[in-house]
This record gives C-alpha cells, sequence and structure tokens, in this order.
C-alpha cells in the first residue's frame, strides 16, 4: 500500500482518503474476540481506521524479555483490524501516558543503569545512550510485527513530548530507527501545545486537543475552551505548510481519577453535543485526519493502571467499557456518514462576512464536489435564530452544529442550501439516495426555486430527475437514524447495531427494513429467543469466605523470601506487582517506627494490626507523600523479638506526564527510634495469587468466594458485570477464574460495578473477592468473618443482543 | 516538573512591557498558549523584590482583579489571544538596564507554572 500526502489529505494508493480514527487499547480490552467485537462496532459506525498504542511494559518483564503469546499476541489484533476493513495508526511509544502504570516504560527500564527515560529529567533535556540502546530492544521487537500488515498507514513516534531546549537528537533518532527498521508510511508526532513542535523531525505534523480536562469546569459555560480549535487551520499551515491537517488524539471523552466525579458525571457533562462541537469544527479547519481518543472504552485489569485511575476506564467513550454503543457514538456515527458521502478530502477556506454573538460560521469551498459547505454553531443557552448574509434563517439549537451544503449539484437536482442535515448517501452511477435527519425547524432550498421542508415522518421520499440521472430524498427521524446503518450499498434500519459481514444484532424483536438502490425497501422480522433469563440480576450466593494472608501470621515461614536492607522500595526490591509484603524481627526496646509508603499500607506486629492506612493523595497533579509515626509499648512489643510484618498495596507508578515515572512505590521509608539497621524478606503478590497455602489465623484479609454460571451462545453479545452496593467493606481486590479483573477502594467516590472482562469470562466461573480492611463500624475483626458471608454482590447484564445473520 | 515547558510559558510575557511605575512596576501577558484558566498568583518576583498576592493586580477585558481574590474556587479565565496587564504595587523594583521577572501562577490543569522572563528598561 502507498501511503503519500499533500497539504489537504492523505492518499493511499493515490487515492484521497479522509482519515476517521477511533483510539482502541488492547491491554484494556484483551483477546482477540474483544478486539473483533469492537472494531465491527468502529466499522458500521463509520470510522475506518483504528489507533492502537502498543504498550512496551505490557510486553516485557525484564530486559530482553518479550511477550506475544495469548492475549498479549497483537498480531492477532492487527489481523482483526485487517479482516474488519480498518486501517491501523500504530503509535509504539516507547513512552504512551495512555493513563497506564509508567506511561507504558517497562518497570526494569526505570531502574537501569545509566538509563535517563525518554531522555529527560524534569523538563530538561539530557541524552542517554543506553536508553537508546533499550529503545532500539523494543523497535526491534515491534516493528516487525506492524511491517506484517499492509493497513498501517501512519507510525508514531514518542507521545507529547516537549523539553525546555527542543533538542531534536532523540526525535531524529526515533524518526531513522523506524525508517530503518522498515517503517514506509508517514511518520508523526502528536504534540500536546499545539505550538508547532517538532513539525520539522516528522513527515506530518499532528496535534492533541482536549478542550474539556476539567469535570468541575462547565464547557457550555466557559465556551472559549474552543478557541484553540476554531483556529487550528492556522496552527498547522504556521507548522508545517506540506502536510494535512491531523489532530492525532481528538476529545470524544475524558478519563476520570481517583475521587473524581465519576464517569456518569464526565458522559453527562460532555452530552453528546461536545463530540459533535469538536468534529464539526475540526472539519471547518480543513482537518482530514482525527483520531476520536478515546472511541473504545477498557478497563485497567491487573496492574495497568497508572496511580492516577481506578479499575474503569469507560473514558465517556462513544463504545463504552462493556462494549455497548452511548449517545456520542451516534452522533459520530453521523459525521462519519456523512464525510463518508462528500469526501471533504479536499477543501479551502471561504471569506464569510458574518458576526453573531457566541454563533462560529466558518465557509469552505469543496474542491472536489465544487461546493461550499457552511459549517454554524451555537454556543448559547438558548436556539439562535441566525439570519445569513444570504437572507436565509436558520434556527440552531443551543450547543449544536450543522454543516449545511451550498450550491451542492446532485444526480438529479441542485442544493442551494440546506440547513435539514444529511445523514448519508448511496450511490452509483445514476442514482443516488440522500438520506436526511428531519428537523422541523429546517429546510432544504433547491436551485429551481422548490423548497422542501424537513418537519417530515420516518422514509418520506421525494424523487428529482429522469431515469438515467435520479437523486432521491429520504428522511429519517433521529431516533431511526441512531439505529440505521450504512454497510456498502446498503442501509441497515431499526438494527441496535450491525457487523461488517451483515449481521443485524437487536436487543429486542423487531423489524428490520434494508433498502439498496437496486431492491429498494426490504424487510425482515428478528425474533430474540436466546437470552435465557440472562439479562435478571442475580445476588450470588456466597460460597465461603476464608482468611487468606498467612504472611501475617507469627509462625510462618518466610526462610526463602528474598531478602533486602536499608532501601525497601519497588526498584531495590526489584518488586512492582500491586502487593509487595515485608517481613522482619525486631527488639522490644523501640519506642516508634517511622514509615512511608505509596499508595495504601497496613503494619502488623506479631500476628496483630497496628496501623492501616490509605496514603494515597494527588493534589494539583502532584503526589504528596505522607510519613507517619506510629508508637510503640511493652504491649504492641509482648516479645523480646517481636515480628513486623508490612502490607503495601502500589495503585501504580505515575504516568509520567506532569510527573516522574520514578516516583518510589512499595515501603519507601523506614527507621526505628532507637534507630537499628534492619533487614526485610520481601514478596509480591497475595498468597492467592501465588497458589501458596493461603488459609490463615488472623482475620486481617478475608477472602470471599462465589460461583456463576453464563449461558454463552455464539450469536448472543453479551456484557456482564458484578456490583457491591451497600458492600461493607473499604477495600477489596476482585478475581475472576485467577485474573484480578478490579480494585474496590471505598474514597470520595467509588467505583462499585465492575466489568466482567468477555476474555476471562467462562461457562463456569469463580469469583473472589480479596477483602483488605473492614468498615469502622465492625467492631471485632473477628466479627469481619460472620459480616462477609452476608455481603451483597450482584450479578448483572450491562448490555444484552441477539445477532441474525 | 511542570507539565509545560519554559520556553512555551516565557511565550505567555510581552517582551519589552515592563514598565516602572511609582512604588512598583506593570508588565502585560498575553495567552499565546491556549484557553485556560488561572487559579491563583502565588507571587511575582522582579529582581529581588518579592510581591505577594496582596500586592499584585490584574487588569484585564477592563476588570480589575487582586492577586488575593484568585483562588481554585475562583478562578480567571485566561482565554487565547487575550491580553491583561499585572501591576504591582508596595516596593520600588525596577532598575536601569536588565530586570529579572518571576511570576508563579496557578492553573487547575497545570498545577504550579513558573514564567521567568528577562527585560529591560
Amino acid at each position: 500500500m502507498d501511503i503519500t500526502y499533500d497539504k489537504y489529505s492523505l492518499m493511499v494508493d493515490g487515492k484521497r482518503l479522509f482519515i476517521k480514527s477511533g483510539a482502541f487499547h488492547y491491554f484494556r480490552t484483551p483477546g482477540e474476540k474483544m478486539a473483533r467485537d469492537r472494531f465491527s462496532k468502529m466499522k458500521s459506525g463509520g470510522y475506518n481506521t483504528v489507533d492502537i498504542y502498543f504498550n512496551w511494559n505490557y510486553h516485557s518483564k525484564a530486559p530482553g524479555v518479550y511477550d506475544f503469546s495469548g492475549i498479549k499476541d497483537v498480531r492477532k489484533v492487527l489481523q482483526a483490524a485487517k479482516d474488519t476493513g480498518l486501517f491501523v495508526i500504530a503509535r509504539p511509544g516507547p513512552f504512551i501516558n495512555a493513563e497506564v502504570n509508567a506511561g507504558g516504560l517497562p518497570f526494569w527500564l526505570l531502574k537501569a543503569e545509566d538509563v535517563i527515560p525518554r531522555n529527560r529529567v524534569g523538563t530538561a533535556y539530557q541524552y542517554s545512550k543506553k536508553y537508546m540502546e533499550y529503545v532500539a530492544e523494543w523497535y526491534d521487537q515491534i516493528i516487525p510485527v506492524i511491517n506484517e500488515f499492509d493497513n498501517v498507514i501512519l507510525f508514531q513516534i514518542e507521545n507529547e513530548y516537549a523539553t525546555d531546549t527542543m533538542e531534536e537528537d532523540y526525535m531524529r533518532e526515533l524518526y531513522k530507527m523506524a525508517r530503518e527498521r522498515g517503517i514506509k508510511c508517514p511518520i508523526f508526532h502528536n504534540d500536546a501545545y499545539f505550538a508547532g513542535l517538532w513539525a520539522d523531525c516528522v513527515d506530518i505534523y499532528a496535534l492533541d486537543l482536549y478542550p474539556y480536562i476539567n469535570p468541575n469546569q462547565n464547557w457550555k459555560q466557559d465556551n472559549f475552551c474552543f478557541d484553540t480549535l476554531d483556529n487550528v487551520e492556522d496552527i498547522f499551515r504556521s507548522a508545517k505548510e506540506d502536510s494535512p491537517p491531523f489532530i492525532a488524539e481528538m476529545q470524544a471523552g475524558w478519563f476520570d481519577k481517583w475521587d473524581g466525579s465519576g464517569y456518569e458525571h464526565i458522559r453527562e457533562a460532555l452530552g453528546d453535543e461536545h463530540i459533535n462541537i469538536m468534529t464539526k469544527t475540526a472539519l471547518s479547519q480543513g482537518v482530514t485526519l482525527f483520531n476520536h481518543y478515546m472511541t473504545v472504552g477498557g478497563t485497567n485489569w491487573d496492574d495497568l493502571a497508572c496511580d492516577e485511575v481506578y479499575t474503569s476506564y469507560e473514558f465517556a467513550a462513544p463504545i463504552d467499557e462493556f462494549g455497548a454503543l452511548q449517545s456520542n457514538f451516534y452522533k459520530a456515527k453521523e459525521i462519519n456518514y456523512l464525510i463518508d458521502s462528500f469526501g471533504f478530502t479536499c477543501t479551502e477556506p471561504k471569506d464569510f462576512d458574518f458576526y453573531q454573538e457566541n454563533i462560529y460560521a466558518k465557509l469552505r469551498h469543496d474542491l472536489v464536489n465544487d461546493c461550499d459547505w457552511l459549517f454554524l454553531r451555537n454556543l448559547n443557552p438558548d436556539t439562535a435564530e441566525i439570519k445569513l448574509p444570504s437572507g436565509k434563517d436558520v434556527k440552531l439549537k443551543s450547543y449544536d452544529m450543522k454543516i449545511c451544503p451550498l450550491n451542492l449539484q446532485l444526480k438529479g437536482c441542485k442544493i442551494d442550501f440546506s440547513d435539514v442535515e444529511i445523514f448519508a448517501r448511496l450511490n452509483n452511477e445514476k442514482e443516488e439516495a440522500i438520506f436526511f435527519i428531519a428537523d422541523e425547524n429546517a429546510n432544504i432550498y433547491l436551485s429551481d426555486g422548490k423548497i422542501i421542508s424537513g418537519n417530515q415522518k420516518d422514509y418520506v421520499k421525494f424523487t428529482f430527475g429522469a431515469d438515467d440521472k435520479k437523486t432521491q430524498f429520504i428522511f429519517l427521524t433521529r431516533e431511526l437514524a441512531n439505529k440505521s446503518w450504512c454497510l456498502g450499498d446498503k442501509m441497515i434500519f431499526n438494527a441496535d447495531y450491525v457487523l461488517p459481514n451483515g449481521a443485524v444484532a437487536v436487543d429486542k424483536s423487531s423489524e428490520i427494513a434494508y433498502f439498496d438502490l437496486t431492491y429498494k425497501f426490504n424487510k425482515k422480522n428478528c425474533i430474540v429467543d436466546k437470552f435465557n433469563g440472562e439479562q435478571k440480576i442475580q445476588k450470588l450466593e456466597i460460597k465461603k469466605v476464608e482468611f487468606c494472608s498467612p504472611e501475617i501470621d507469627v509462625d510462618y515461614d518466610y526462610s526463602d523470601w528474598k531478602k533486602v536492607s536499608s532501601d525497601t522500595d519497588a526498584f531495590s526490591c526489584d518488586m512492582y506487582d500491586e502487593f509487595v509484603w515485608y517481613k522482619t524481627k525486631i527488639p522490644d526496646n523501640l519506642s516508634e517506627i517511622t514509615l512511608s509508603a505509596r499508595h495504601l499500607f497496613a503494619v502488623y506486629i506479631n500476628g496483630k494490626e497496628v496501623l492501616n492506612r490509605n496514603s494515597y493523595k494527588l493534589e494539583k497533579l502532584q503526589e504528596v507523600p505522607e510519613t507517619i509515626s506510629i508508637p510503640l509499648n511493652n504491649s504492641i512489643l509482648s516479645a523480646k523479638v517481636n515480628e513486623l510484618t508490612i502490607l503495601v498495596q502500589n495503585l501504580g507508578f505515575d504516568k509520567g506526564f506532569s510527573g516522574d515515572t520514578n516516583n518510589p512505590r512499595g515501603l519507601v521509608l523506614i527507621k526505628t527510634n532507637p534507630e537499628i539497621p534492619l533487614e526485610f524478606s520481601v514478596c509480591e503478590k497475595l498468597a492467592l495469587e501465588r497458589t501458596d497455602k493461603y488459609e490463615s489465623e488472623n482475620p486481617y484479609l478475608a477472602k470471599i468466594t462465589a460461583e456463576f454460571d453464563i449461558d454463552f451462545n455464539d450469536d448472543v453479545f453479551l456484557a456482564k458485570y458484578i456490583s457491591f452496593e451497600d458492600f461493607r467493606c473499604r477495600r477489596a481486590t476482585i478475581f475472576l477464574n485467577g485474573v484480578k479483573i478490579g480494585r474496590y477502594i471505598k474514597r470520595r467516590n467509588v467505583q462499585d460495578k465492575f466489568y466482567l472482562v468477555s476474555e476471562f469470562l467462562k461457562p463456569h466461573n469463580k469469583l473472589e473477592v480479596v477483602v483488605w480492611e473492614k468498615e469502622r463500624n465492625i467492631k471485632s475483626p473477628w466479627g469481619f468473618k460472620s459480616d462477609l458471608k452476608n455481603v451483597i454482590i450482584l450479578l448483572g447484564t450491562f448490555k444484552i443482543c441477539q445477532l441474525f445473520k | 516538573m511542570v507539565v509545560v515547558p519554559e520556553f512555551l510559558i516565557r511565550r505567555i510575557y510581552q517582551k519589552g512591557s515592563l514598565k516602572k511605575l511609582d512604588n512598583g512596576a506593570s508588565i502585560v501577558l498575553k495567552n499565546v498558549l491556549g484557553p485556560g484558566f488561572i487559579s491563583g498568583f502565588n507571587y511575582v518576583k522582579i529582581n529581588d523584590v518579592l510581591f505577594e498576592p496582596k500586592n499584585v493586580k490584574f487588569i484585564t477585558n477592563g476588570q480589575e482583579i487582586l492577586g488575593t481574590d484568585v483562588s481554585e474556587a475562583n478562578p480567571i479565565a485566561f482565554r487565547l489571544g487575550q491580553s491583561g496587564t499585572l501591576v504591582m504595587s508596595g516596593n520600588d523594583c525596577v532598575i536601569d538596564g536588565s530586570n529579572k521577572i518571576a511570576i508563579e501562577a496557578m492553573n487547575p490543569e497545570a498545577g504550579k507554572v513558573l514564567l521567568t522572563a528577562e527585560d529591560n528598561i
């Protein structure tokens, strides 16, 4: 595949192509089956490209050791994209951010000798030869795999990179390394500061745009957040004249953080209006390549997350964490279909003398269709009545944006102007069908003086022209448009979604309609009969409750654990798992222990808990370290030689955007009064993960086990969850069939519904929940066990659809 | 470490805008980076003279805002292309020749942002 470009667009084998991409994280949506499901939905929503970060840390746990097997097999992901008919934007970092642990840099790399991650200390540039050698090792692994796929059309080096002095060596070397390893497609970098950074080091200049990154902000009130987007064409042209405007990350949602406002709030705050405004404004600025970040939400299972984010990475994305289509998906679909209908690959700005408060109006001339497109946006809180210079009146709802054609020559008629929005077009040599979204306040003005009102019912049809050249206008209400799908030369109506192979998915018995230019309308009934009660919410029966932290028991044998002295943080111990145990002996003459640990920890002396603390605190994007002293006395230090056990839960390393990936984790500091040298024995993971014998005498960590069955059907899409509403514990770690799928931590806000990641579901399932901290109102720790027997865990269904071929 | 590299932050300062006032100084800032908010002025330092928020005033869009009135709960919008004059009072600070300027402000997304510049008078 030959990929070229000019100042307007990318060209694939000489043909102009508008790149409508959506970001997808294979590591957060694990396994080929889930990738195929999400890609199919993207494709049916009109996306033609998938943007894929390759996460170095996910594949490499030690220098020279790489795992691309099983669910980590990226070939299968790339093959799924290819089979679905999607192009790929490959983004292998080395640094990716993406709110993943350490921004995707392997833990071993962070501590390797002479390595300066990303050649940067703070914002000061510092070149590290050793770091570049390891980057070469990663590129040697990942680029040959990428090269196997000819649908890779763009390749990114680094991610949102800048230094104070902007030395170019690093970026130029990455570019050279990619080319030397056979990357043929254009190379770009995504500038987070829209300042033309690295434009000379890459082929195509690209930037990232997130106007809404503060959930406390109301973008409708502070609507100037689109200022940069409204001027982005100038930024592109001054950065690099000969490359097409490319928004490598264009906001389609936003991530929530610990103590954040929750995804429900973010989704509601963004609404459908935000993605509509973002995407249409980008088009009005001549953008011909965009990537909705994210288009597919995901799950931070295992230890994927950086410290900032919790289990769900739902992102308020068009396709949510569970694979369900959300209302912003339908809005993106509308725009994608419009782009497919008319190309928008080659447009020039045109003067348009117009001003009205909070109304954005931009006119572009389309060099391919020889027409104009007027982009109108209303950021007033009420419907605006817009009087155009042509004398036409347009009523535009608050926070809405429309793309209106002017002088658009069709096969059987010519549109002078239309503020009824075009949804899609089917087209052959002689005939075309234009689908409009019905709108009672809008009209289509034809060049022969005829005016067609937008106030129409579903499927109302107007025909123009003679037999040799014919145009049909077909109206759809927005409700039907949301359930209408353009599949090649066909439109399919009334389906929840369709697959590229023509299968339709419905969540209830439905009458599906089909339309094409040859056979016109056809209908088919789809009777849903395969759900077998899967929609019901089920209370899981707690099968057993066991105490599961033998490490705290006084007689526990830890003689084979690793020994460390003085430095006990994760790097010094070479232990990066979420849970790390520390054990040592202390004498009875100590008056105090002082310690600092990241992020949650508990201290046990002689098998009894003396402190249980959540030390995680992030303020103004920086972590706030905490040091705590525990006074000791004879009743705590009850023996001559006492056993000290510390369990530390690391919520992840810093993602390395505004903080430092090398901020320490684990037991960062420990000292005693009087000061004595301490030698610790250390071990990572919980006993049940290590498959050790895990029954214990102490009550501090307890495991709840439940089992449940799922009725799998090949022609049913199913997304299941478990819910911990009214859960009387503060912390829990959730395992599904032995795979860690979630962290429940009660803070200001709490995620209490967890996606049962499809890849890990089986017909018969074992759910294990390890509870670490009891609610304060449970007086006796021993009462903990009986309390847990009565805990309520619900099993529910997010989304279920039956597929009809 | 801050999110935005120093050389980009420095672009906000309008070179040549430093003025000597009776018992103070003024400078002009112009947002050339992107739309955002200022959620606090921690201090302004001109040469060796430190001005606390109570002695700093930001004049923009015809409004005068005292440094102590700007906070996370009461941030001020600073649009792309918007200018504002920062007036410091209470101390003579400007010298003939080269002057060192440092402004530490807060941004809800980037946290602490330090702008350093040099200007001649």
